[in-house]
C-alpha cells in the first residue's frame, strides 16, 4: 500500500502553505485535491476567454513576509503588488480615499474636517499598538504543541508573562478594542460620518456583526495587520498577488514540488481512517488507501469532521461541539468582464487609490440597516460592496484594453427568510449590484460582456466549504485564539491523534494568510521532534 | 528632497512678478487649493518658495510639515558662518499655528499648557510644553498672546484634535490658522541691524520674548524677537502675499551687513548647538508614539520643563506633580564626541550595554566636535559613556565606538539672545 509521512487534503492555500512547509522539513508530502487545478478557495478562472479573476474571493491581500521568506517563494516567482488602501464611494457622490503618504492623507481627511485629520494620528497609534500587541499571537500557534504537564506550565507561564506585562492602560486599550461597537469606538476619535465610515467598512468587510454591533471594533485593527508602523504616517496598503491569485498558487505548488512534495489533483478523499484512535490514512473515491503518519485537512472544521469520518468512529462529544462552531454565509461574490476601463467621473482623474479597491457604502448606520437585513434573512437591499478591478493595476490579467471587476458584496444571507433564493432573486441581486456600480461609473453596464453571481450556496456546492462561509467560522472572540475551532481544541490539533487542521477554521483564522498553514506544520513537526523551519 | 517641486509649473506660478510690488501670491501655493485632490502633490510649497528658489545654488529641498523647504541654499558652512558672523533669512512658514480667541481663552489655556499663564502680557511669548493626562509630552510650542483675548500657539506638529477636544465647555474658538501666515526667520548678531536698516524703528528696545507691530516696506508684519539658535534672533510673521516681498526687502537692505539666507539644515545644526530639542525629532508626541516607551516626560526632555506644579488644574496635571519628585528614568542631553570628522552617531553605550540613542546629531563648528542630543538613562549618566559611530571609507563602512561626554552647557549660548538693548551692529 502507498505509504507517506504526511498527507495534506485539499491544495488550498493554507493546505499548500502546510505542504511546503513539511516537504522543506524533510517528509515525504502527498497533496490531494478533488478539483481539476489547485487553490481551493484562491483559485482562479476565466469568466470570458482571456479574462482571469479569483472565483470566490476579492484576490487581495498579501502571504506575511515570513512565510514567504521561510517557503523562499520569491524564487518561485511570487510578486506582490502594493497599492493604496482603496476609495469608499458614498450614495451622494462623495467619496474618501486611503493614502498611504501621511501628508496626503491628512489633507484627504481634512476634506472632511481638520480636527479629524489630526484625530487620526492617535487612531493610527492605538492600530499600529492593537497589531504589536496581537502580532505575536497570529504569529504562532494558540497552544504552543508542548507536551506534559511541565511542558504545558512553561507554555502557560509565557501567556501569563504577557498579560502581567501589560499596564492597566494598555488593559483598558485592549477591553475598549475587544468590547465597543466599531460605531462608538471611532466615535471617541472621530467627529466626521464619513471618515468613520471609511474606516468601517474597510473593516465590517468579511465579518458576520455590523459596526454598531458589541465587539465589531476589534474587526478595524484588521486592515492594519500588515502595517510595520514606519514613520510615513498614512493609510494602510491594499497588496496582491502579481499575476492573480493563481501566481500565487503557482509560487506554492511549485515551492511543493521543489521539495518534494506531490500534489494530485481529482483526487477526492472520502474517508479518513482510524485505527485504535489513531489516524492512520486515508480512502480516496476510487477506493484507493493511501497510509500516512499523519493527517492534514485543509477543508473547513464541521467537513474535516463530519463528512470524512464515520461519526461512530469519533471521540464522545466531538460531532456535537463541531456541530455548534457557528459558519455563516455572510458574502455573494459578483464577477465581471469589462471590454473597457470602467470611469468614474465622480472620482478625481488619477486617483492613485482606486488601484487598492472601490467601496460603495453608506454611513454607518445604513452599513448597521444592511447588516439587520441579513441578520433578518432579508434579500439585500443596500450592501456594502467591496470592488476590486485588479486588472488596473495588473494588465496581465484581461485582455489589452480590457478589465475584470470582482466584487464581494457583504451582508448576504446563505437562505432567505421566505425560503432559499430563486433565481429571480438571484438576477435581482445582480441587477443591484450592476445599479450600485452604474452610479459610480455611468455606463458600465454597456461593458460588461461576461456576469456571473456566486451565492454563499453556490461556494458550498463548488468547493465544499460548508454555508459559503470565506471566514471558515465566525471571528468573534469566542471562536478566536485558543478557542478556534472550539473551546478544548484550540489549534492545528484535534482530539484525533495524527489528524490536524490546517484550513483557517483554526488559529489564526482567516487574520493571517497562509497562518493556519503554517501553525499546522509546525504543530505536527514538534509532535514528530523535527526542526523544522515552520 | 523633492527637486521635481522646486520650480512649480502652470502658468499662474510663472505669471508672479518678483518685481511687482503689487503682485499677489497665488494662495494656493501654501494652502492646498479645495479643487486639486491630495494625491496631486504630495508636497506643498510655502509663500516663499520662488524666492528660496531664485537664491538656491543646490536645488536641495526638504519636506517639512508636508511643505518643501531649501535644505542648504549655498553652502551649510557659509551659511552657518552667516548665522553666527552676521545674520541669516531663513523660511519657516511650515510651522503649525493655531490662533485660540474668546472671552476664556486665558482659562482654557491654563488648563492646557503646564506652565502659568498669568504673567504673560499682550505682545509677549513663552515656551510652553503640553501633556496628556499621563504626563507624557505630546508638544511644545511658543506661545504668543496677540491681545486680551487672543492668542497664538505656533508648533512643530499639529495639536488641533486634541486642542478642540480639550476645549469644550470654555467659551474659546481654536482654529488652525497655519496657512495664512508666513514666518521668516532672521536670526544672528546682526538680525537687529537688518531690521533696523530695512525702517523697523525702535527694534532695539524690544526684550527677548517680546513681540511688536512694525511695517517693512509698507508691509506689516509681527515682529518677535525669537528663535532657537542661542543667539540674538527675529521671527517675522506676515500675511502669505506680503511674504516674498517682505523677504526681497530685507536681502535688499541687510545684504551691505552680511546677511545671507540659510535652509532647513542649518536651522537643524543651531538648534543642536542651542542644545533644543523638536518634535517628531527628538522625541515623539505622546499620540504619535506607537512603543508606549517611546512617549516622554518633561522631565527626561528638559532639565527646567516651564510648568508650574502649583497650577491647581491643568491637562496632565496630576502625573506630572507625581512625576516632578521622582528621578526621571532618561534625561536628554547633549553629548560631545571624542572625534575630529563629522561622522553619524547611533547608540549611546555604557559598559557595553545600550543605555539610550542619539536623536540629533552634527557637526558643531563652535566646539569643533561632533555634538549629540541624545536620550539616555539616568542611572548610567555618571557613567563612562560612548556611541557608536559610523564612517563610510570607499566602499567598506567603518564602525567605531567613540567616547563622549555630557557637555554641561549648550554649544552656543549668547548673552546677545537677552541683552536690552540688543546690539545694534557688531
Amino acid at each position: 500500500m502507498e505509504r507517506h509521512d504526511a498527507i495534506v487534503i485539499g491544495a488550498g492555500l493554507n493546505g499548500l502553505v502546510a505542504a511546503a512547509y513539511l516537504a522543506q522539513a524533510g517528509l515525504d508530502v502527498l497533496v490531494l485535491d478533488r478539483g481539476t487545478a489547485p487553490g481551493g478557495l484562491a483559485s482562479e478562472h476565466e469568466i470570458a476567454p482571456g479574462y482571469r479573476l479569483p472565483r470566490f474571493t476579492l484576490g487581495s491581500g498579501g502571504l506575511p513576509p515570513r512565510i514567504v521568506s521561510d517557503l523562499g517563494l520569491a524564487d518561485h516567482g511570487l510578486r506582490f503588488i502594493r497599492a493604496e488602501g482603496g476609495v469608499t464611494c458614498f450614495p451622494d457622490g462623495r467619496y474618501h480615499a486611503s493614502y498611504r503618504d501621511g501628508v496626503v492623507y491628512r489633507r484627504e481627511i481634512s476634506r472632511f474636517s481638520r480636527v479629524d485629520a489630526d484625530a487620526f494620528t492617535r487612531y493610527r497609534r492605538d492600530m499600529l499598538r492593537a497589531v504589536r500587541r496581537l502580532a505575536p499571537l497570529l504569529a504562532r500557534p494558540a497552544h504552543s504543541g508542548a507536551r506534559g504537564l511541565f511542558g504545558r506550565l512553561r507554555a502557560q507561564l509565557a501567556h501569563a508573562d504577557l498579560i502581567a506585562a501589560m499596564s492597566p492602560d494598555d488593559m483598558r486599550d485592549v477591553l475598549r478594542l475587544w468590547t465597543l461597537p466599531a460605531s462608538d469606538f471611532l466615535d471617541t476619535y472621530f467627529e466626521d460620518d464619513f471618515v468613520k465610515a471609511h474606516l468601517a467598512a474597510a473593516a465590517m468587510i468579511g465579518g458576520t456583526l455590523g459596526p454598531c454591533t458589541p465587539t465589531s471594533a476589534a474587526r478595524l485593527v484588521l486592515p492594519w495587520l500588515a502595517e510595520t508602523g514606519d514613520a510615513s504616517g498614512g493609510a494602510p496598503e491594499t497588496l496582491m498577488p502579481a499575476g492573480g491569485t493563481s501566481a500565487l498558487v503557482q509560487a506554492l505548488v511549485s515551492a511543493v514540488g521543489a521539495a518534494g512534495g506531490v500534489l494530485r489533483m481529482e483526487a477526492e478523499v472520502t474517508d479518513v481512517r482510524i485505527r485504535d484512535g489513531k489516524v492512520k490514512g486515508i480512502v480516496l473515491a476510487n477506493g484507493e488507501e493511501i497510509e500516512a503518519r499523519a493527517v492534514l485537512s485543509g477543508l473547513d472544521v464541521k467537513r474535516s469532521f463530519l463528512s470524512l469520518f464515520q461519526w461512530k468512529d469519533l471521540p464522545e462529544g466531538l460531532v456535537e461541539r463541531v456541530g455548534r462552531v457557528r459558519m455563516k454565509g455572510v458574502a455573494a461574490k459578483v464577477n465581471l468582464a469589462l471590454d473597457a476601463a470602467p470611469v468614474f467621473p465622480g472620482l478625481p482623474e488619477g486617483c492613485p487609490s482606486i488601484g487598492g479597491g472601490l467601496r460603495l457604502a453608506g454611513t454607518i448606520p445604513a452599513m448597521e440597516r444592511a447588516f439587520a437585513d441579513w441578520r433578518e434573512r432579508m434579500p439585500p437591499r443596500d450592501p456594502l460592496i467591496d470592488v476590486l478591478i485588479p486588472s488596473l493595476l495588473d494588465p496581465s490579467l484581461a485582455p489589452e484594453g480590457g478589465h475584470v471587476l470582482s466584487a464581494l458584496v457583504h451582508y448576504v444571507p446563505e437562505e432567505l427568510h421566505d425560503g432559499p433564493w430563486t433565481g429571480e432573486r438571484r438576477d435581482a441581486l445582480g441587477d443591484l449590484v450592476m445599479t450600485r456600480l452604474a452610479e459610480i461609473s455611468p455606463g458600465i453596464a454597456e461593458h460588461v460582456i461576461a456576469i456571473e453571481i456566486l451565492l454563499p450556496d453556490d461556494v458550498e456546492n463548488e468547493i465544499g466549504l460548508t454555508s459559503g462561509d470565506l471566514s471558515h467560522g465566525e471571528t468573534t472572540l469566542d471562536q478566536f485564539f485558543a478557542n478556534r475551532p472550539f473551546p478544548g481544541a484550540g489549534g492545528a490539533e484535534t482530539p484525533l491523534k495524527n489528524f490536524y487542521l490546517c484550513s483557517p477554521s483554526a488559529h489564526p483564522g482567516p487574520l493571517v494568510m497562509g497562518g493556519a498553514g503554517a501553525n499546522a506544520a509546525s504543530t505536527l513537526l514538534a509532535a514528530m521532534g523535527k526542526r523544522g523551519r515552520a | 528632497m523633492t527637486p521635481d517641486t522646486a520650480h512649480p509649473a502652470g502658468d499662474e506660478a510663472s505669471a508672479i512678478d518678483l518685481d511687482d510690488e503689487r503682485a499677489k501670491v497665488d494662495p494656493a501655493l501654501f494652502e492646498a487649493d479645495p479643487a486639486e485632490p491630495p494625491f496631486a502633490r504630495s508636497v506643498l510649497t510655502t509663500p516663499l518658495h520662488l524666492v528660496t528658489s531664485a537664491e538656491s545654488r543646490t536645488n536641495r529641498w526638504i519636506r517639512w510639515n508636508g511643505y518643501t523647504v531649501p535644505e542648504v541654499l549655498t553652502d551649510l558652512g557659509d551659511e552657518y558662518r552667516a548665522l553666527r558672523g552676521t545674520a541669516i533669512l531663513a523660511d519657516h512658514s511650515p510651522l503649525v499655528k493655531t490662533r485660540i480667541s474668546g472671552r476664556e481663552a486665558f482659562d482654557y489655556l491654563q488648563r492646557l499648557v503646564a506652565r502659568d499663564l498669568s504673567l504673560l502680557d499682550v505682545h509677549s511669548s513663552v515656551h510652553v510644553i503640553f501633556c496628556e493626562s499621563g504626563g507624557r509630552v505630546l508638544g511644545d510650542g511658543l506661545l504668543f498672546r496677540l491681545g486680551n483675548e487672543e492668542y497664538r500657539l505656533v508648533t512643530e506638529e499639529s495639536h488641533l484634535a486634541w486642542m478642540a477636544e480639550s476645549a469644550e465647555g470654555f467659551r474659546v474658538r481654536v482654529e488652525d490658522v497655519s496657512a495664512s501666515i508666513a514666518m521668516l526667520s532672521l536670526q544672528g548678531p546682526l538680525s537687529a541691524s537688518c531690521l533696523a536698516e530695512a525702517g523697523l524703528e525702535g527694534i532695539e528696545k524690544l526684550a527677548a520674548f517680546g513681540a511688536l507691530w512694525g511695517h517693512i516696506g509698507g508691509m506689516p508684519l509681527y515682529v518677535s524677537r525669537t528663535g532657537a539658535t542661542g543667539d540674538l534672533g527675529y521671527e517675522l510673521w506676515t500675511d502669505a502675499e506680503d511674504a516674498p516681498h517682505v523677504w526681497r526687502r530685507l536681502m535688499e537692505r541687510g545684504a551691505s551687513l552680511g546677511l545671507r539666507p540659510a535652509g532647513f539644515a542649518l536651522r537643524e545644526l543651531a538648534r543642536l548647538e542651542a542644545g533644543l530639542p523638536r518634535a517628531g525629532q527628538d522625541y515623539l508626541s505622546a499620540f504619535a508614539a506607537v512603543s508606549a516607551a517611546d512617549a516622554v516626560t518633561p522631565f527626561e526632555l528638559w532639565s527646567a520643563p516651564p510648568l508650574a506644579t502649583e497650577k491647581p488644574v491643568f491637562n496632565g496635571g496630576r502625573a506630572l506633580r507625581r512625576l516632578a519628585g521622582e528621578r526621571p528614568f532618561r534625561r536628554l542631553v547633549l553629548l560631545r564626541a571624542e572625534s575630529f570628522e563629522p561622522a553619524s552617531l547611533s547608540t549611546v553605550l555604557c559598559g557595553g550595554r545600550s543605555v539610550g540613542a542619539v536623536t540629533t546629531a552634527g557637526f558643531s563648528p563652535a566646539l569643533g566636535a561632533n555634538i549629540a542630543l541624545a536620550l539616555v538613562e539616568s542611572a548610567s549618566l555618571e557613567g563612562n559613556l560612548s556611541v557608536t559611530a559610523c564612517r563610510r571609507e570607499g566602499l567598506s563602512s567603518r564602525e567605531a565606538l567613540l567616547p563622549v561626554r555630557i557637555l554641561p552647557a549648550p554649544a552656543w549660548n549668547s548673552a546677545r539672545r537677552v541683552a536690552i538693548p540688543a546690539p545694534l551692529g557688531l
